[in-house]
């Protein structure tokens, strides 16, 4: 859902409220506050920016790490939904965060994003307990379905 | 004392150069280390820039069309290139013809600028992959320069220009093998596509041509390994009469002949040439048929050590394989039974007999394997 959908639905409900402007306000705080937490974890910038920027406009929260170790700490900070892995980064690989989370109990969503495409790179990530893999480049759209099919509203 | 003068003014002119020089160096690098990191920055707030209007088609902030002529918007309109895929690839290709950008590398890449600056152009071209470079990528193959010409093939493979197959082809017999084996990769990435083109050229070519071209194009037919091409190459194979060029095609089918091929290699498994004989073992275990088992057995005697280490590498990967080598231990040839236990040994059949002999679940043929192996002192 796009942010135009959410200021629609948000309009509406607070119809309810007196005066429209502060109920509006509220409501976006009341989201913002409510809103899922994701972690993008790559050492490329420009992947980095597309999905914040894609991901900020979709009404998520997003956290930002440029290697494996940043987004293992951040993991286990216990406020992130979902995060999205690169599979190659400077320090911990996607999969040894994955399983460094897992060991401590921490039970993260992770989607992992490769440039790599061999068979084994994709197993080992599904084995390992991500829930979705999914090809550099890729298709930005069918990414954030796939964010919006593992964090429904 | 004139001399200790002069020596001692010569030290200081020393001194005082190399002081200069060291602080010219230093000073060149710091400003170089300035320009990348305002270079970045300027890349980083491109990227934000242009990373909106792919994350929200109806964006509407404004990009002045003088960032053009700036190196740090080119780097972020190739930095997502390599990023995202789909409909925002079309975007992007909006943004780079709007703002010119093949233009500019164009008139860079036909400049008379040193090779570094005509070089980053033909890089940035390979990296936008926009369809509108192809015309004059495919021109600059036939550039003066190899690292341009393998740019401009390798930006035609990245954009699948299809009509540059047989422009990159056609190059094949004139470039040294280094700019050759990198127009090769570019074809491999081709896939099937080039399948067909590289067939005709190698048909056309193997008699006149250069054929350390024509085995290059045979090989890249094999990594591609578009089975439709098995039976034409099995054809063209019987014509060849340079022995470089049989080796190439005979590796070839291993990966593309699949079973119609094994018949003709068969036949190889007789050739005068040891290089033919070890190569057809080679392939018809990469087609894995059990039909060439008899040949790869009559392999195992070959008065020739790779032909009969290929037949017996070979038999071990083929179904029902691994008891014909299991059999050759018995063989009257010391040689077939020697390549037949090495074989066994490389394909983990004595490991595993080993196993099974200390979990006291030996078979007949583990025993006989270890007892080979051990007679013959090729194990401890």
């Amino acid at each position: 859902m796009g942010i135009g959908g959410r200021i629609g639905g948000s309009l509406g409900e607070s119809a309810r409220v007196t005066t429209p402007l502060v109920g509006l306000c509220y409501d976006i705080e009341t989201r913002m506050s409510q809103a899922k937490r994701v972690l993008v974890a790559d050492d490329s910038e420009a992947v980095r920016t597309v999905l914040v920027t894609a991901l900020t406009q979709a009404g998520y929260e997003v956290a930002v790490a440029i290697n494996g170790n940043d987004a293992y700490e951040m993991g286990q900070t216990g406020s992130i939904d979902l995060a999205l892995l690169d599979h190659l980064m400077p320090g911990l690989l996607g999969i040894e965060v994955i399983a460094r989370w897992q060991a401590e109990g921490y039970q993260i969503p992770v989607i992992i994003l490769s440039g790599v495409d061999d068979e084994r790179t994709i197993v080992d990530s599904l084995d390992l307990g991500a829930v979705d893999f999914v090809r550099k480049p890729f298709r930005l759209p069918e990414l954030m379905a796939r964010i919006r099919q593992r964090l429904p509203d | 004392m004139n001399g200790t003068r002069i020596a001692f003014f010569a030290v200081g002119v020393v001194f005082a150069v190399d002081t200069v020089l060291l602080l010219g160096l230093i000073t060149l690098k710091t400003v170089h280390r300035r320009r990348m990191e305002r270079h970045d920055q300027r890349r980083s707030i491109y990227l934000g820039v242009l990373s909106r209007r792919l994350a929200f088609p109806l964006h509407t902030d404004y990009i002045d069309p003088e960032v053009a002529r700036d190196g740090a918007f080119l780097d972020a309109v190739i930095d997502l290139r390599n990023t995202v895929a789909g409909p925002e690839i079309d975007t992007l290709a909006g943004i780079i013809d709007r703002y010119g950008l093949v233009k500019r590398q164009a008139a860079r890449l036909r400049s008379r600028f040193p090779l570094g600056r005509r070089l980053r152009a033909a890089v940035s071209l390979a990296e936008m992959g926009d369809e509108s470079s192809a015309p004059l990528l495919i021109e600059f193959l036939s550039d003066r320069e190899p690292e341009i010409r393998i740019q401009c093939a390798r930006g035609l493979g990245r954009m699948q220009h299809t009509p540059a197959i047989d422009a990159i082809i056609e190059r094949f017999g004139k470039e040294s093998p280094w700019v050759r084996s990198r127009f090769a990769d570019t074809l491999v990435g081709f896939g099937a596509l080039a399948a067909w083109p590289l067939l005709a050229y190698a048909r056309v070519n193997h008699d006149y041509d250069d054929n350390a071209a024509v085995v290059e194009a045979i090989r890249v037919l094999g990594t591609i390994g578009e089975r439709d091409i098995g039976p034409p190459l099995s054809d063209l194979l019987a014509k060849f009469r340079n022995p470089e060029l049989k080796i190439a095609a005979i590796e070839a089918l291993g990966y593309v002949g699949g079973p119609l091929a094994v018949t003709p290699l068969v036949a190889y498994m007789q050739d005068h040439d040891w290089r033919l004989r070890a190569k057809a073992a080679n392939s018809l275990g990469e087609i894995g048929d059990p039909q060439a088992s008899p040949a790869l057995r009559l392999g195992l005697e070959d008065e020739n050590w790779w032909v009969r280490r290929n037949s017996a590498g070979a038999l071990a990967g083929i179904p029902g394989g691994l008891g014909i080598l299991h059999e050759a231990l018995h063989a009257d040839d010391q040689f077939a039974r020697d390549a037949a236990a090495e074989a066994l040994a490389d394909c983990g059949q004595l490991g595993k007999a080993r196993e099974r002999q200390e979990q006291g679940q030996a078979t007949a043929a583990d025993l006989e394997l270890l007892g080979f192996m051990i007679e013959d002192a090729l194990v401890p």
